[in-house]
């Protein structure tokens, strides 16, 4: 039932990001609220789900833009690797981590993305463009990261309790 | 457990990459287009709800003030204004053109291409892919490569379609290339896109140099696109007497956050 309502809230996170997030654009960049969403699964119910829920949005993702199916996937697929090696290593806790980790991750998730796109042929922006997106898209999605924290916490609340008795 | 949670999760993680590289390299392939297209299909009923649900949401909005209604306003105006604009860089670029090329200025009217009018229901999922999704498709007569407009202007290209959607690379995308003309000089370049606004590269020419406030239009040289469609104004101008060209920024007469109908022009066949 719970991976029920995740599959729901991707699919809704992901219509939102394609209709409504690009309205709020700053500096040519807008939040990507799949990714942030998958970094708050990896950090609240652990990679192994992260990274299995980041192959879902992944794919709703390839669903709206042009190209094969999988770019997109991937390159979600190496933000939630990233955020699980943070989760491993540092401290649940702090609130500053996650923000730091999804700075971090939209760089990873970006690049992936334009080395696959490359690697297929697919449009790709020149470095000077690529940067300036980036750092506008790490900076938004990191100001997002602590509301999509609290949220997926809430969601996975009974997997963390049994996760940390350790 | 440390360590053995890490390989663990390396080798999900390099399982699942891989699974994702042979569905990208599969689905890229022609033979599997139209699968990909119908796939891709199924998700556009939902952003059209989607977008019809924002639409409700800010009409709800308006409930609480005059926001709403002014900004329908602002935007009933703006879409005024640049119909005007378009007027006049149209019958300038005209005067300077004879009468065969007035009429492909004018292509809607004296050309009567044909048209299938589109709802916009998404756009690109991220700042590198300058896409809109539009509700029609190959079973509306929407082929890949048929041009896009609005009655601003040019909006880009259909890059590829399904039966009842289609994935449109506007100009902003990183990779489009427009040949344009502009209304003023004459000069010929070469808009491409970016994050922020259109560039130009205008050849150096004999005749005169560019100025802001000048329109471009596309040339039609490469029959990419008809001639004649305005594609923006020239904002500044950069004048390089080292270099063959000179670079400008282009204010694309289109803002692709905002636009939500779109014109395809169904018979118009890119060379």
């Amino acid at each position: 039932m719970k991976r029920l309502a995740i599959a729901g809230l991707l699919v809704a996170i992901v219509l939102v990001q394609v209709t409504w997030a690009p309205r709020i654009t700053v500096a040519g960049a807008f939040p990507n609220l799949a990714l942030v969403a998958v970094i708050a699964i990896t950090w609240s119910a652990g990679v192994r789900q992260g990274m299995a829920w980041a192959c879902v949005a992944g794919l709703l993702l390839d669903l709206t833009a042009d190209g094969p199916l999988g770019p997109h996937a991937v390159a979600l697929l190496a933000g939630a690797y990233l955020s699980g090696f943070w989760v491993r290593n540092l401290d649940r806790e702090s609130l500053l981590h996650p923000v730091i980790a999804a700075a971090a991750s939209t760089a990873i998730y970006s690049a992936v993305l334009v080395l696959a796109d490359d690697l297929l042929g697919l449009p790709v922006p020149s470095l000077g463009i690529a940067l300036q997106l980036v750092v506008a898209a790490s900076v938004y999605n990191a100001a997002l990261m602590p509301v999509a924290l609290a949220a997926g916490r809430k969601l996975h609340s009974p997997v963390t309790r049994r996760a940390e008795p350790v | 457990m440390y360590g053995r949670s890490q390989p663990r999760s390396t080798g999900l993680f390099l399982a699942l990459c891989a699974t994702m590289l042979v569905l990208a390299m599969v689905t890229e392939q022609t033979w599997a287009e139209g699968a990909r297209g119908a796939v891709k299909s199924t998700l556009a009923p939902l952003e059209a709800a989607m977008t019809q649900l924002a639409g409700n949401l800010d009409r709800v909005s308006s409930a609480f003030g005059d926001v709403s209604a002014l900004r329908a306003e602002n935007q009933q105006l703006t879409a005024a204004d640049q119909a005007l604009r378009r007027q006049v860089v149209e019958l300038n670029a005209a005067a300077k053109e004879n009468a065969a090329l007035r009429q492909a200025l004018d292509f809607e009217r004296s050309y009567g291409h044909r048209m299938v009018a589109a709802q916009i229901v998404g756009r690109g999922p991220d700042g590198f892919s300058r896409t809109l999704e539009v509700d029609r498709g190959t079973a509306d007569g929407v082929q890949p490569g048929m041009i896009v407009t609005t009655g601003a202007g040019l909006v880009g290209r259909v890059q590829e379609a399904g039966p009842h959607g289609a994935i449109v690379q506007t100009l902003a995308d990183p990779q489009s290339r427009v040949n344009v003309f502009l209304s003023k000089s004459g000069l010929q370049g070469t808009v491409t896109g970016g994050p922020a606004a259109l560039q130009l590269e205008i050849e150096h020419s004999l005749a005169g140099t560019a100025s802001g406030g000048e329109w471009a239009l596309t040339s039609g040289v490469g029959g990419g696109y008809p001639r004649g469609l305005v594609v923006g104004e020239l904002a500044s101008v950069t004048h390089r007497d080292s270099s063959t060209s000179d670079q400008a920024v282009v204010a694309w007469v289109n803002d692709p956050a905002f636009i939500s109908l779109v014109l395809v022009i169904t018979d118009f066949v890119p060379s």
